[in-house]
């Protein structure tokens, strides 16, 4: 028996020569087969439970948005550098990366990735990957182990501050506001506050597979959807039948605000407004979101 | 040296006023640093999560009230921020003191009883600075407090039960709820609404001659609406200082407590709510 306490069961993630532990505060790993009954005419029972695809695994953890990282001049976290990657790749070609938690570990590809940030907050990120394995590489192998690794956290502005993590106290999102005016100029404008927002995009993967091997020869990507949800005191009602386009782009901060490492950048090519909503409840003020979207 | 700073040191000033008669001021804050937790975790780091506040509780004697020709809408200082002003001001104890800005009152009583000098206590939430610093803008008292000590004599409390039953003692207490709007990139509101309705509570204790307690049951013949206006007049005067004045108070609670070594007292609660 392993036994294997939360304090020795870190997450880390390597893409190549670069790798990051995250502040993961849970994970989940599944490792399935599918075994499919098969029938014949002529026999009572089954003739047995026989795999009908590929063995495949899959990990999701919610994680503190850490913004200590720099890959490849890239500050921020790993996951959002790959999710950057990923989403403005120019090939098809997915390589994947290595993800380990208490000793397990599987060659992931990025299914999702989501973040918020909200006022006086800790942003919290989570992530999930497909393991589908490679040529003759099991998605999930290793055993319950002891992990002991470092994590950064920032100590710029104090030795036990965590600096280095995304806070909505030094996250402005500004370009995410809402701008409504009269249609007229000089009018009024309306300018939205922005309370929080939630940001998530989605990959497809398509895995190859070819006769006489069981997991595939490469795996590709396919698409990627991406959405903002901005939640403002502002109601667009005026939301047009084909919203034009923009590009947005949201800048992480940490706690110290005036260092330019713990940053981080995400960016939203060609986003649309596809919808708008508003809420009331008793003791509050009536608050709208906002659905930004864009495809890749 | 071991010193000690005791009452004569200490005050405390709002919005440039000097609070009399004080018995009591209580600030405190507590951090909202949190120890981060993460599987792997090799070292404490501290972050904030959620917004920082302090609280402000002043209780004082009534002593003085503003003059008639204050612009104000009552004549007891700390009354007038339970609407939608915020506050800021200074405690000073010995060579020291501490500041707090943007504070609203949250809640508001006054009680008295036999042999007393009515009191005020208040309570407040600091949404902006609390502590070192100093104070921008402070507004000078052009409308100083005068003293004015109303009596446990010379009150009138006008509720048609209290004719032929002995009131002891009364606390009326102002409830305002505040909504403090947080957006991202301020760890101070943007702005504070003042909540509605105002909840007002109204304790009488009496000991009863011919006191009827009444059925509990919520019906509406029995169910019990009061206007009550209680009035503060100067000791040994017929000069009216402050009056408060609330309609339709529903009865809420009743007690009865008999005792070997005293007498018969009824505890009730009437309740009412103000829209703003």
């Amino acid at each position: 028996m392993a036994t294997v306490f939360y304090d020795k069961a870190s997450v880390s993630v390597e893409w190549g020569s670069v790798g990051e532990t995250l502040l993961a505060s849970d994970f989940t790993i599944n490792y399935s087969t599918s075994a499919q009954p098969l029938y014949a005419v002529g026999n009572k029972g089954s003739l047995g439970q026989f795999p009908s695809s590929a063995r495949v695994g899959d990990i999701s953890f919610n994680f503190i948005t850490s913004l200590t990282g720099a890959h490849y001049g890239q500050k921020g976290n790993i996951i959002n550098f790959l999710a950057s990657g990923i989403k403005h790749s120019v090939g098809s070609t997915a390589s994947g990366v290595t993800i380990s938690g208490a000793g397990v570990k599987g060659f992931g590809f990025l299914n999702s990735y989501s973040l918020n940030v909200a006022s006086n907050s800790i942003s919290s990120s989570s992530a999930s990957f497909t393991f589908f394995g490679h040529d003759n590489e099991l998605p999930i192998s290793g055993r319950l182990a002891d992990s002991t690794v470092t994590v950064g956290l920032g100590t710029t502005a104090g030795g036990s501050l965590a600096t280095g993590i995304a806070h909505g106290r030094y996250t402005p999102l500004t370009t995410l506001r809402t701008t409504i005016g009269a249609g007229y100029d000089p009018g009024p404008t309306d300018i939205g506050t922005v309370f929080g927002a939630d940001y998530s995009v989605s990959f497809n993967h398509n895995p190859i597979y070819k006769l006489g091997q069981e997991f595939p020869v490469t795996s590709l990507y396919t698409t990627a959807q991406e959405s903002i949800n901005v939640t403002e005191d502002i109601f667009q009602s005026g939301l047009a039948f084909n919203e034009s386009s923009n590009d947005y782009t949201i800048d992480l901060h940490g706690l110290d605000d005036a260092s330019t490492n713990d940053k981080m950048q995400l960016k939203m090519i060609s986003g649309k407004q596809v919808s708008t909503s508003m809420s009331a409840g008793l003791d509050d003020i009536v608050r709208s979101q906002k659905t930004l979207t864009a495809s890749y | 040296m071991l010193g000690r700073i005791r009452r004569e040191a200490e005050s405390i000033a709002i919005n440039g006023s000097g609070i009399q008669g004080v018995q009591s001021v209580s600030a405190n804050y507590s951090s909202v640093a949190r120890p981060l937790r993460n599987l792997g975790i090799n070292s404490i780091k501290y972050a904030p999560e959620g917004p920082q506040t302090a609280t402000l509780d002043v209780s004082n004697l009534l002593i003085n009230t503003l003059p008639d020709s204050a612009p104000a809408t009552s004549k007891e200082l700390m009354q007038n921020f339970t609407g939608d002003i915020a506050f800021s001001g200074v405690v000073n104890h010995g060579a020291k003191n501490f500041i707090f800005t943007e504070g609203y009152m949250e809640t508001y009583s006054v009680s008295c009883a036999i042999g007393e000098v009515p009191s005020v206590s208040t309570s407040s939430v600091i949404y902006g600075e609390f502590g070192t610093g100093t104070l921008a803008n402070v507004p000078t008292d052009n409308s100083p407090s005068v003293v004015n000590i109303p009596s446990y004599s010379s009150m009138e409390i006008n509720l048609d039960t209290f004719s032929t039953n002995r009131v002891s003692s009364f606390n009326v207490a102002i409830a305002t709820p505040r909504v403090p709007l947080y957006v991202v990139g301020s760890d101070v509101p943007t702005g504070v609404i003042a909540g509605t309705p105002v909840e007002v509570n109204v304790n009488f204790t009496i000991e009863p001659d011919d006191y009827e307690i009444k059925n509990m049951r919520f019906v509406p013949d029995q169910t019990v609406f009061e206007n009550t206006v209680i009035t503060l007049k100067k000791n040994n005067s017929d000069a009216t200082l402050l009056q408060y004045s609330f309609n339709d108070m529903l009865l809420t609670s009743e007690s009865f407590q008999g005792d070997v070594d005293s007498n018969a007292q009824v505890n009730f609660n009437l309740r009412s709510f103000i829209l703003r």
